[in-house]
């Protein structure tokens, strides 16, 4: 094995935060993205900017008001105290609130686009053929969507192995722990370990390569819109 | 009480909907009107797709919608779409495309009581569509598609069934090849239709009961022959001013090859179609086609001269033009006239005279 | 003809002003953030016409960086192996001349550090200790040092969390998330942490000495201000302001 035993640690860490953040999302994005196609509230457009607020931020930024807000002095801090958890800085969990909040926008904006794209005509035809608006969301519209959800999991799993700024002010780098392999590579560079380096770095390049051909390959054929 | 009863007041930017009717519990009702008129916008509400503010909507006894129920706490009775008992026709059929046909005739059964699954079958059989079922949506004709989305509204066993223009998106061929499927519809089911159309062909042929809308409000409801032969809606017909008549096949003549067709009233000779004797039709005259003559005409080529009465006139669209309404028998008749010649001849109402018709169109 | 005459005087005026007025750009150790700052204002007062910026990060990221062709002029390196790698592999101008004995503390912004020795981070109440990544940084090579000298590294090595500069170690312990910091004396003792918390030094028996250098880059060889900010360097005043915040001058230090 060309690589080190931390180097692969690096890389399972990382693999288990992209995975564990993409299904949190999946869960968390896609009612958010729901109600951001149909809603007609004054306050969606708020909604929005929020949502969309991580592709601006400078993820150092991100990362450093995260770590103010997840310390003893910050909401949720406050709030892990209060509920007798540890604080999640410097912890696995705690990268993955991190993560959550910094890859939101990918997760909600391919959904939200694709579930716009349906519009309303299969969602009126579904409720005259008796199907509840949960039911008609499972049954017309995800599978309306899916190319729409293939997109969403791709980026948003590819943006969280990748992340480097908000990771770096908020794990620690602990190995094992908080110390992906973005951070590891960073730190080879920095330790002028350049070799170390190119080896992983090429590692992380194939792997994520190799993720992204794999989805693709399996990815639901063409667009499919409501047949007039 | 029976039937539905429909009030509804809507107001958005620029339109406003405001009716109060009463539809038969049986039969083909049409919301006739151009666009704008709020034919779709009614059906709409009737299904439950708009949410009329302020609304009351009665189907058999069974109340759907009623705003008044309860006026202090504000949200009154409302069923939503989806648990009330109709199908939906749409304008564009609009099926399913992740679903094969089968799929989507299917849909709206898995979600009723079990009771209910033998109108899928009888769906398919009356829509003729038994040999698409395993295609999908994608590679189908206009017509095809358009006759799976009425069987799956049918399949399961509505207790009213809604359509809205179904044939406007389809061209004049297939809107022949799917008359027929609705015309027998029409004749089958003993479940009220509420059918949207702007096209008077359409619902000459297929309605029993008219409603007129124009600008959000009804402007004339009531039985299909005595409503079109009214004078005062010539707008809302325009070229297709014309009577329709219930008649039955009384005589066929072999020779001729015509088919001799009585209505109350009086009797038509018109081309031999092949239909039994005693069948039921409707027969279809327009004002264009009926001229008058004071006296019985010999030596003519128009088959069909009948004895008339004039009953009212009014002024046509055109000013050059003139609307007579002819009782013959208890059936009414159109004629339309140059004002020049109805005054020439000095047409009075209850003046006895000869319709002369020139042209007879069996529907339905 | 009066014109011109003032016009020409005006033109060289300014040209020779431009010739002498030159930008410095300076790489800058982390640790020197508020001393560097101090003795860059002194010099700006006496010298108005010169333009310096300070550039401040991790020493090791600054060689790389130099040697790729960063444009600094001048390197001022928390450990003096950085700024000798230059000098071998040519890129200074100048000789590698050391500016100070780095020294690290025991820091906490919430409990009292001054009357702490290392053995007291063994206290399960600090949950987190920050240092500074052992593998580049060098005052976190000395923390790591420190806890293995003194046989506390296994003991602590769990509660431990890496800044990778020691501004971001001071981070981790000011925002709280760290109870306990190991830092750089001279950030400790700047007025803007000196006020929030408290600190404990650690005696350099129990590490190497973390000698301080800089050098002018080769770059810089023509650049008349560099020379003249290199030297100040020397001076009473400069050497005041830089114990002031804890560095120790190589000079001093033997007498200490």
């Amino acid at each position: 094995m060309l690589l080190t035993d931390s180097d692969l640690q690096a890389i399972w860490l990382t693999a288990r935060l992209a995975g564990t953040v993409t299904l949190i999302l999946l869960l968390l994005g896609t009612p958010i993205a729901w109600w951001l196609a149909r809603s007609q509230a004054w306050w969606k457009g708020p909604v929005a900017a929020v949502v969309a607020l991580p592709l601006v931020l400078p993820p150092s930024v991100i990362g450093f008001y995260l770590l103010l807000a997840m310390g003893p002095n910050g909401l949720v801090g406050q709030l892990t105290h209060a509920l007798g958890i540890a604080a999640l800085p410097f912890t696995f969990w705690g990268l993955v609130l991190g993560s959550v909040f910094y890859s939101l926008p990918f997760m909600v904006q391919p959904l939200q686009t694709a579930f716009e794209g349906i519009g309303e005509r299969p969602l009126e035809v579904a409720a005259t053929l008796r199907a509840s608006p949960i039911d008609a969301f499972f049954t017309v519209a995800v599978p309306l969507a899916l190319p729409g959800f293939f997109t969403a999991t791709v980026l948003t799993f590819a943006h969280t192995v990748g992340e480097f700024g908000v990771v770096l002010m908020i794990g620690g780098n602990i190995p094992g722990v908080t110390r992906v392999a973005s951070v590891q590579i960073y730190d080879y560079v920095e330790s002028m370990e350049y070799l170390q380096a190119h080896r992983l770095s090429a590692l992380m390049l194939l792997f994520s390569f190799a993720v992204l051909l794999a989805l693709f390959a399996w990815r639901p054929a063409g667009r499919k819109e409501a047949v007039k | 009480m029976t039937g539905i009863q429909a009030c509804f007041h809507l107001e958005w930017p620029g339109f406003v909907l405001d009716v109060d009717l009463d539809m038969p519990a049986r039969g083909v009702t049409a919301l006739f009107g151009q666009s704008g008129s709020g034919k779709t916008t009614l059906l709409r509400c009737i299904a439950g797709l708009e949410r009329a503010p302020k609304g009351r909507l009665t189907i058999n006894s069974e109340i759907w919608q009623d705003d008044e129920l309860r006026p202090r706490h504000g949200s009154g009775h409302w069923l939503p779409t989806h648990q009330r008992p109709l199908g939906y026709v749409f304008q564009e059929a609009s099926l399913f495309p992740h679903l094969t046909v089968l799929g989507n005739l299917r849909y709206g059964l898995r979600r009723t009581v079990a009771a209910h699954r033998q109108g899928l079958d009888q769906a398919i059989a009356l829509l003729g569509v038994g040999h698409l079922l395993d295609r999908k949506p994608e590679g189908l004709s206009g017509g095809e598609r358009s006759r799976i989305s009425i069987a799956r509204a049918l399949a399961m066993r509505p207790r009213l069934l809604l359509m809205d223009e179904p044939l406007a998106a389809l061209d004049l061929k297939r809107k022949q090849e799917i008359l027929p499927y609705l015309e027998r519809l029409h004749r089958e089911l003993d479940i009220p239709v509420i059918y949207v159309s702007h096209a008077a062909d359409e619902v000459a042929r297929l309605a029993d009961h008219l409603v007129v809308m124009e600008s959000g409000h009804a402007i004339a409801v009531g039985p299909l022959a005595a409503t079109l032969a009214r004078l005062d809606l010539p707008i809302q017909m325009g070229e297709d001013v014309g009577v329709v008549l219930e008649a039955l096949v009384a005589e066929r003549d072999a020779n001729w090859h015509l088919a001799r067709v009585e209505f109350p009233g009086g009797s038509v000779w018109v081309r031999d179609g092949g239909l039994p004797i005693g069948q039921r039709v409707r027969v279809r005259i327009l004002a264009r086609d009926v001229s008058i003559a004071l006296q019985q005409a010999t030596g003519t080529s128009i088959q069909n001269c009948l004895p008339a009465t004039i009953d009212q006139l009014v002024d046509d669209d055109h000013p050059a033009s003139s609307l007579v309404r002819l009782q013959v028998g208890t059936s009414p008749l159109l004629a339309r006239l140059t004002r020049r010649s109805a005054m020439g001849l000095g047409l009075v109402p209850g003046m006895p005279v000869w319709a002369q018709i020139k042209a007879v169109a069996l529907i339905g | 003809m009066k014109l011109l005459h003032h016009w020409l005087t005006a033109v060289t005026v300014s040209l020779t002003l431009s010739a002498h007025a030159e930008k410095v750009t300076i790489a800058a150790a982390a640790d020197l953030t508020f001393a560097m700052d101090d003795i860059v204002a002194t010099f700006k007062k006496a010298n108005p016409g010169d333009d310096i910026q300070i550039i401040y990060g991790s020493s090791g990221k600054f060689q790389t960086q130099i040697q790729q062709g960063a444009p600094y002029d001048i390197f001022f390196s928390a450990d003096i192996a950085f700024p000798r790698e230059l000098a071998k592999a040519g890129f200074a101008a100048s000789e590698v001349r050391p500016y100070a004995l780095g020294r690290i503390v025991l820091w906490s912004n919430r409990m009292d550090a001054s009357r702490m020795t290392l053995d007291s981070l063994t206290d399960p109440k600090i949950a987190h200790i920050a240092i500074a990544n052992p593998k580049h940084a060098p005052y976190g090579k000395r923390a790591e040092e420190v806890l293995r000298v003194s046989n506390l590294w296994k003991k602590l090595e769990p509660k431990l969390v890496y800044g990778e500069n020691i501004a971001q170690t001071v981070q981790f312990v000011q925002t709280g998330n760290a109870q306990v910091g190991i830092i750089a004396l001279a950030l400790a003792s700047n007025p803007e942490l000196a006020t929030k918390g408290s600190y404990w030094l650690i005696p350099d028996t129990l590490h190497a000495p973390l000698e301080q250098g800089y050098i002018v880059t080769k770059r810089a060889a023509g650049n008349a201000a560099a020379w003249r900010f290199v030297e100040i360097m020397d001076s009473k005043p400069a050497r005041a302001v830089m114990e002031r915040y804890g560095f120790v001058l190589p000079a001093d230090a033997a007498t200490q």
